[in-house]
């Protein structure tokens, strides 16, 4: 329980970023993961990635309060909601406990370290579709054929995308 | 007190957002007569501004995106890569004129249809009004298989409009903005159109499985589906007109959670995966543009002579048949004017006695006691089936339709089904 105490917190150094970079990257993951499955074309069936919970992820995990990690979490479930014809809130909730979750792990674990940043953002990966299958299937009891599958491949191309993406965004950091 | 607000301060906030979206999601579903959980087809006033909200945010740059992307593919096809275009022009242009020649020919099959339909009593719809639309974005989830378009409310489309391509139906209209919409597509889970397989006839309800394929679901085991039958739209659910084409059959699986049940599996005659362009079906009606029915004048010019010779040849053929000894009953009753034979096929013209019903086509006697023997009797068909046929109880249809009209498969006459049968 000491992990949820808000008095509990190492001495972490504050990720900051522009205000520009805290508006357009969410926003572009969201746009991204909108457009790009489809420009794919047949290829798109194999788009394994979910940009907004790698986007989420690095920025929980660099956050000192567990509340901004959630905050963004919901917005960015809550969006990708509206943009499919599913309840809005199903992935509000998956992402909401993931960001939370980040941000609890951040404040916890040497989140300077590339390696496990990638691991936290596999589990985390997991964990979220896990959650949305948890809230589709057994919290609003509708019928969903899904396979572990799909969300291990999805887990595996987050990994593969925040190898690129999380120093990238490292680069934008607002050094003192 | 203050002290626990603060020190479990992170944990009430995530209760509480978590709370607030639990409730949200309770107020979008609701439940059937059947007691399982369902989508609401309809969104709340707040749901749908949310998906406006959204949709407004990530339209324009996808819009912007996707014309980028068509500008590059536009100066690379219209301006960098024409080699051998005079070519393909003069190909294309002979293609045009044997293309005109055929659909004045096709024009002509439509004409008869549609006579034969209204002989029993169809109404039949064509497509009057199409809007062409580009596809900028999906949901980008795979368990939510829906696609945005560039065309919304301000160029005349409203929800549950048809969505088709060249090769066969996409899927539905499900929300309607002002400059752009989202389709459902007919392999995610939540879609459902009514179908119907060409040749066995056989009636479903068509939606996506968890691998995003098409598949007709809950229909009784039938050996004679096989794979590479055609799927057709079956009109029942008031959506997708009749006839359209859906796919193919790929494989037939058994349902695993019901005994004797078989899930058909269809590879979708739309390149689901690959659609750039695609056309809404804004509203159907029964029509020719003035172009065709110019080239259905001229088709039937120069078929005159011989529609002539057919309709001579139809006649002497029903001349003969009344003479035949023994097929006759003189005290049957008369046929129907709608009764079209019952071996009819389709695509072929119509027998004579379907065209010329007025010069008493014969009237034929059942047997007494069906036998193997006979074609088409026995076990096929019961010595009463002069009686109309079982109105269609198929899931998909709505009761306020006309079971008559959903008895009869698109493009063609279901004459098994609509005339009343004769023995020969």
């Amino acid at each position: 329980m000491s992990v949820l105490d808000a008095d509990f917190r190492r001495n972490l150094e504050i990720r900051r970023y522009p205000m520009l970079v805290y508006a357009l990257v969410p926003l572009a993951a969201l746009v991204l993961q909108a457009w790009l499955p489809w420009v794919l074309g047949r290829f798109g069936r194999y788009a394994w990635f979910d940009l907004p919970v790698v986007v989420t992820v690095y920025f929980a995990l660099g956050r000192p309060t567990p509340i901004q990690g959630t905050i963004m979490g919901a917005a960015m479930g809550l969006f990708e909601d509206a943009l499919s014809h599913h309840p809005i809130g199903i992935n509000g909730v998956a992402k909401t406990v993931v960001g939370f979750v980040a941000a609890s792990a951040g404040t916890r674990f040497d989140v300077e370290d590339h390696t496990i940043r990638l691991i936290l953002n596999f589990l985390l990966s997991l964990l979220s579709g896990a959650m949305y299958v948890f809230v589709y299937r057994i919290l609003l009891g509708l019928d969903l054929e899904w396979t572990w599958f799909t969300e291990l491949f999805k887990a595996i191309g987050n990994s593969i995308i925040a190898v690129a993406l999380f120093p990238a965004l490292d680069s934008l950091q607002i050094r003192d | 007190m203050e002290s626990f607000f603060a020190r479990y301060r992170d944990l009430i906030v995530l209760l509480a957002i978590l709370l607030a979206q639990v409730i949200g999601l309770a107020m979008q579903v609701r439940q059937t007569a059947a007691g399982t959980n369902t989508l609401d087809p309809q969104d709340g006033s707040g749901v749908r501004l949310i998906r406006l909200w959204a949709n407004a945010l990530v339209s324009p740059p996808e819009k912007v995106i996707h014309a980028a992307k068509m500008g590059t593919e536009r100066l690379w096809l219209d301006y960098l890569d024409l080699r051998h275009v005079r070519e393909q022009n003069q190909e294309l242009q002979k293609t045009i004129d044997r293309l005109r020649l055929e659909q004045a020919a096709l024009l002509e099959d439509a004409r008869q249809g549609q006579r034969l339909q209204s002989l029993v009593d169809f109404q039949q719809k064509y497509i009057y009004k199409t809007v062409a639309a580009q596809t900028i974005g999906s949901s980008g989830s795979d368990l939510s298989r829906v696609f945005y378009i560039d065309k919304g409310s301000a160029d005349g489309l409203g929800r549950d409009m048809a969505v088709i391509t060249a090769d066969g139906i996409v899927g539905k209209v499900r929300d309607v903005f002002p400059h752009s919409a989202q389709v459902l597509v007919i392999n995610d889970q939540t879609s459902g159109a009514g179908v119907i397989l060409e040749t066995t006839r056989i009636r479903g309800i068509l939606r996506g499985n968890a691998l995003g394929q098409p598949q007709i679901v809950g229909i009784l085991y039938d050996q004679r589906i096989q794979p590479g039958e055609k799927v057709l739209t079956a009109g029942g659910d008031l959506i997708f007109p009749r006839g359209l084409p859906v796919g193919v059959v790929e494989k037939v699986v058994r349902d695993p959670e019901r005994e004797n049940f078989i899930d058909v599996v269809v590879k979708p005659a739309a390149h689901l995966d690959r659609l750039d362009e695609v056309l809404v079906i804004t509203s159907t009606a029964p029509r020719f543009s003035s172009e065709q029915q110019q080239d259905l004048a001229t088709s039937e010019q120069l078929m005159g002579p011989e529609a002539e010779a057919m309709k001579e040849q139809k006649k002497a053929s029903a001349i003969m048949a009344e003479r035949l000894p023994g097929l006759t009953d003189p005290n049957a009753p008369a046929v129907n004017q709608g009764a079209i034979p019952a071996n009819a096929q389709p695509g072929q013209n119509p027998p004579a006695a379907a065209a010329i019903p007025e010069q008493g086509q014969p009237k034929l006697l059942h047997p007494q006691h069906p036998d193997r023997f006979t074609p088409g009797t026995a076990a096929e068909i019961p010595p009463d089936s002069d009686a109309a046929p079982a109105p269609d109880t198929s899931p998909e249809t709505p009761p306020s339709v006309n079971p008559k009209s959903q008895q009869n498969a698109p493009g063609q006459t279901d004459t098994q089904q609509a005339a009343p049968r004769r023995n020969p």
